[in-house]
């Protein structure tokens, strides 16, 4: 009896895990099996979908907010040039168009990998303005140690005007 | 059974359900959408589709296609003109891509358009894979655009360094891990049989804009981090055939 009632408590925790994974954004496997998650092409990036080339860098959303888009390819970051705010949240959307990368802000805890057929979602905020390297730090192919980009961080007030349908990167 | 085991376990699976219904917001809400105009560098994406399709030629359909292609292209694949591209042994679906973005006007030419808009995906798969058939050796009767002189010592040193190592500071990958013969990325042409006048000019394009064909910005982005005389020296020592032999994505004959 206390072993069936362990499997039944176990099997409560696993489905609430699950469940909380739905609020953190975390792209299980699970859920695009079942639909919900975020498949995307890496081969057709640049076609079709949030990754084109002319939606890539810093976004301003009509609330406000910051997103920056960015890319992994073998073997650059696109842009390799990021400018982004200081001060304020800033989402980070990065996808792959190859195989795994990984973008590491250097100077910060900012660590995002990006995986081929999946989007990887992290908001960060970088506190004064500077200059940061972001090299590859996941082994990606021949040219992985020549794979950097760089991240500038500016006064909020460089923003202000911008539009919703501008980019911006320091390219 | 007890209460609390029953409870546990419909507690675990309306988890699950309530799980399954809830959308993510990620995938709920698209961000992107601002309504801007949307870029295509190229309507060519690798998929398995169009790599059967790119890779699937017929040479010997090819080799008669082709014979419009000699007068500027040359017999052999090498043309006599150092502006105008050696063909011989590239890869055939870094060709197959040009041709497409050639037809589409992706890549702008007044020259190719009007040359590819007859012809179908097709007829560019059979001649890529006659091209890439081709052997790759200078032939000193044919062979007139190749090998170009070689480069003074000092922009030797220079290309080699790019092309074997980049330049990490400033974000360049090297050459070779692309273009062969180190590594491999699909739709990236061989070098190492180009002629210097034509590796010049379409650096130069890639970095003031006018050619803009590469999927994903790649080479736009490589090509703006170079300085001219950085570019200069890789399309000498590439013209000059010092590099080694490129691999292929297909075996050939």
């Amino acid at each position: 009896m206390r072993q069936k009632l362990g499997f039944a408590v176990s099997i409560a925790l696993v489905g609430c895990v699950i469940l909380a994974t739905r609020f953190y954004e975390v792209d299980l496997p699970v859920w695009r099996f079942f639909g919900g998650g975020q498949g995307i092409d890496p081969a057709s990036l640049h076609v079709t979908g949030e990754f084109v080339e002319s939606n890539l860098g810093t976004a301003r959303e009509p609330d406000g907010s910051y997103t920056v888009r960015m890319l992994a390819l073998q073997y650059v970051f696109v842009p390799q040039c990021v400018l982004v705010p200081s001060g304020v949240p800033v989402r980070f959307r990065v996808t792959s168009a190859d195989n795994v990368h990984l973008l590491n802000i250097s100077g910060t805890d900012f660590n995002v990998k990006a995986v081929p057929g999946t989007v990887s979602d992290v908001t960060t905020e970088f506190p004064k303005a500077g200059e940061f390297e972001a090299p590859c730090r996941e082994f990606c192919g021949a040219g992985h140690f020549a794979m950097r980009a760089k991240v500038e961080v500016v006064p909020e007030d460089q923003f202000a005007g911008m539009q919703a349908d501008q980019r911006r990167s320091c390219d | 059974m007890t209460s609390g085991n029953r409870i546990a376990r419909v507690a675990g699976w309306a988890a699950l359900l309530v799980g399954f219904c809830i959308p993510l917001r990620l995938s709920g809400n698209p961000p992107g959408d601002s309504g801007a105009a949307v870029r295509v560098p190229s309507d060519v994406a690798w998929t398995r589709d169009t790599i059967k399709l790119a890779s699937s030629g017929d040479p010997f359909r090819g080799m008669l296609l082709a014979r419009r292609c000699e007068h500027c292209h040359g017999a052999e694949g090498f043309s006599a003109e150092a502006f105008v591209p050696n063909l011989a042994g590239i890869d055939r679906l870094s060709i197959w891509k040009q041709l497409q973005d050639f037809r589409s006007g992706k890549r702008i030419s007044a020259v190719m358009q009007p040359i590819t808009t007859p012809l179908s995906a097709q007829d560019f798969a059979d001649v890529s894979a006659y091209f890439s058939m081709l052997p790759t050796f200078a032939d000193p009767q044919d062979n007139r655009s190749f090998p170009q002189a070689a480069p003074d010592p000092s922009k030797l040193r220079v290309a080699q360094k790019l092309i074997s190592f980049g330049d990490g500071q400033r974000g360049i990958p090297p050459c070779q891990a692309c273009h062969g013969p180190v590594g491999y990325v699909k739709g990236a042409p061989a070098l190492t049989t180009q002629n210097a006048r034509y590796l010049l000019t379409q650096l130069q394009r890639f970095t003031d804009g006018t050619r803009t064909n590469d999927i994903n910005v790649a080479m736009r982005t490589i090509a703006r981090q170079l300085t001219a005389e950085e570019q200069g020296a890789l399309a000498e020592y590439y013209g000059a055939g010092r590099a080694q032999n490129p691999p292929r994505s297909t075996p050939g004959p």
